[in-house]
């Protein structure tokens, strides 16, 4: 941001160029600290047990050990489930992604585009459920989720996240720029809303659309408290289950420990790698819902 | 006259379409936000137990009284607190620290953004079991805070000692979030106007005061946002709590809330109790939001 005043300052004042040097140092040690956290996980689950707690760590593998992800993924009774607990994991958070933005933009474009009666209070009731945390309310869904039978189920895992106010805010921010005379126009052609909503506002708002699924994909990918609750059998476990009882069995050594965390984590940080501009989007959409 | 019986039925059927597309997510919401909080407070008034044949009895606020002299809940308080302070404090001072950092930077900037973030991207299960084994006794815990240090060959007991296992909680959070609160103060720092620290330039102003006098009042919001937003992510804190007792750390100096609330529910059955718990816990998110609103509403700031 003070790009063009250091220019002219860093040929003239040692003291910059100290400050300039600083700031270099800090950064990159700071990185450092970051990234080794997430280095280790990778370095660790291609080593045996005997060299992860060694002083001092060995950031190189000697040799790529793969018994390590063959024991994640066998589990320690040799049943295979963690093939099984990913893919719910898969089905759950994608079921979860495609409902969020299917519910989220219809809502938000009938919030963005249609004057009708009592839309503001319908916006805001929706923008109210923002404050109420998951964690007050777990109790009451688990309640009712078992009730209906749905415990350990995929219908028990999905239905609390089918749609959230974050994604309705998200889409109707979007949409609300859009322009009325293109929909207007379509409508003297004919067009049905349905048909408007399918041909015209979906095509055109594909990266929010991929920023909300990116996000709501993640945070199902992560969720344990609400499992935690509704599932009782191995499985219907997902994956964060699968680390926590993996983590707490005997058997279970370093290297498998971190072997099992890195296959939950390649196929986010792929995601993440080649699509970062979404996740940092996301991030940046998240801070704009501010009061 | 047959023109405005058209636009007439166009505004009619206007309104029944908006309805049509907000219904199913109004539902929604009415079924699984309003629903179960009514349900949670009523649920706390009752001495419920899961599992239970017994109809509840009705015992209007024994729960809130009870809890309010439990030893234990006060302690998942302090813990909870301790927690928010201890993490959002850094977090806020750091990701705004590193943000005028990276921005000043020509070189690198999409590196240390996406290299900061990059923790957020993984799953808070997992962070907590990488971190289990950096804390480990023979750990990469110990090694380089021994390094940093000079202390050679000393166990900094990480998850046994129980100001270090809260210190340990907090390091985990830190690092899984500075970068995604970066990334929110660069945004804020990249809509400030280019202008304002030109005009200062003509004025005479150096680096120090433009960070005193434009940068920082100019991301007050970016600031009232970002430390809300952590604070309530602090206050909900239960992943790594819960693995990290799991893996054998002691429960009481980090048995936050929302830990107590799923044990309460969970292992001792007392749902009555549990939903009181998180009604408390509900009506101290929405203190805080409620601080939010009144202080960003205070200064809302025209370039």
């Amino acid at each position: 941001m003070s790009d063009n005043l250091n220019k002219k300052k860093n040929k003239t004042s040692t003291q910059s160029l100290i400050i300039d040097l600083f700031i270099w140092i800090f950064l990159i040690l700071t990185a450092i600290f970051i990234l080794a956290p997430t280095i280790f996980m990778f370095t660790a689950s291609v080593m045996p047990a005997n060299d992860i707690l060694k002083m001092p760590y060995r950031w190189i593998p000697k040799s790529i050990y793969w018994q390590n992800y063959w024991q994640g993924i066998r589990g320690n009774d040799g049943t295979f489930i963690y093939i099984r607990n990913i893919l719910n994991s898969l089905i759950v958070a994608s079921v979860v992604a495609a409902s969020t933005v299917i519910l989220s933009s219809l809502a938000g474009f009938g919030l963005a585009k249609y004057y009708f009666k009592g839309r503001t209070i319908v916006f805001m009731m929706i923008m109210a459920t923002m404050m109420i945390p998951f964690e007050a309310i777990m109790i009451p869904l688990y309640l009712v989720t078992t009730k209906l039978g749905l415990q350990d189920s995929y219908a028990g895992l999905i239905a609390p996240f089918l749609v959230n106010a974050f994604g309705v805010f998200l889409m109707r921010q979007y949409f609300i720029t859009f322009p009325d005379e293109i929909l207007d126009a379509a409508r003297i052609d004919g067009a049905s809303e349905l048909m408007i909503f399918r041909t015209i506002i979906l095509p055109n708002s594909m990266p929010a659309m991929a920023t909300l699924a990116i996000l709501t994909f993640k945070s199902q990918w992560d969720n344990l408290l609400w499992p935690l609750l509704v599932v009782q059998s191995e499985e219907m476990k997902t994956i964060p289950l699968y680390i926590v009882k993996f983590t707490a069995e005997k058997h279970t050594n370093e290297g498998a420990m971190m072997a099992v965390a890195a296959i939950a984590s390649i196929p986010i940080l792929i995601v993440f790698f080649k699509l970062s501009k979404y996740f940092l989007s996301g991030a940046v959409l998240y801070s704009s819902r501010k009061g | 006259m047959s023109k405005r019986k058209t636009s007439y039925s166009i505004e009619r059927k206007k309104t029944r379409w908006g309805w049509i597309f907000v219904t199913p997510t109004l539902i929604f919401f009415l079924l699984f936000s309003f629903y179960p909080i009514f349900n949670a407070f009523y649920t706390s008034l009752f001495n419920k137990k899961l599992l239970s044949l017994k109809p509840p009895d009705f015992i209007s606020f024994n729960n809130y009284s009870y809890l309010l002299k439990s030893l234990d809940f006060w302690d998942s308080i302090r813990a909870t607190l301790v927690f928010t302070l201890g993490t959002f404090t850094p977090l806020l001072i750091f990701s705004l620290i590193f943000a005028i950092f990276i921005m000043s930077r020509k070189r690198l900037q999409k590196f240390f953004q996406i290299a900061y973030y990059s923790p957020a991207v993984l799953s808070s299960v997992v962070a907590a079991v990488i971190w289990l084994l950096i804390f480990d006794p023979r750990g990469l815990g110990n090694q380089w805070l021994n390094l940093i240090m000079n202390t050679p060959g000393i166990d900094h007991k990480w998850l046994a000692n129980s100001v270090m296992v809260q210190m340990s909680t907090m390091l985990v959070y830190f690092w899984k979030y500075v970068g995604y609160f970066t990334i929110i103060f660069i945004v804020g720092l990249a809509s400030i106007p280019q202008s304002i620290y030109e005009a200062a330039k003509i004025d005479g102003a150096n680096d120090w005061k433009n960070f005193w006098y434009i940068t920082l009042p100019l991301l007050k919001p970016t600031t009232i946002l970002v430390s809300i937003m952590s604070m309530l992510q602090c206050l909900k804190t239960f992943s790594t709590q819960y693995l990290f007792t799991q893996g054998g750390a002691p429960l009481a100096p980090i048995n936050v809330i929302t830990l107590n609330v799923y044990h309460t529910a969970i292992r001792d059955h007392q749902i009555g109790r549990a939903s009181a718990m998180s009604i408390i816990l509900f009506a101290i998110m929405l203190f805080f939001t409620w601080v939010q609103f009144r202080t960003s509403r205070a200064d809302e700031i025209s370039y």
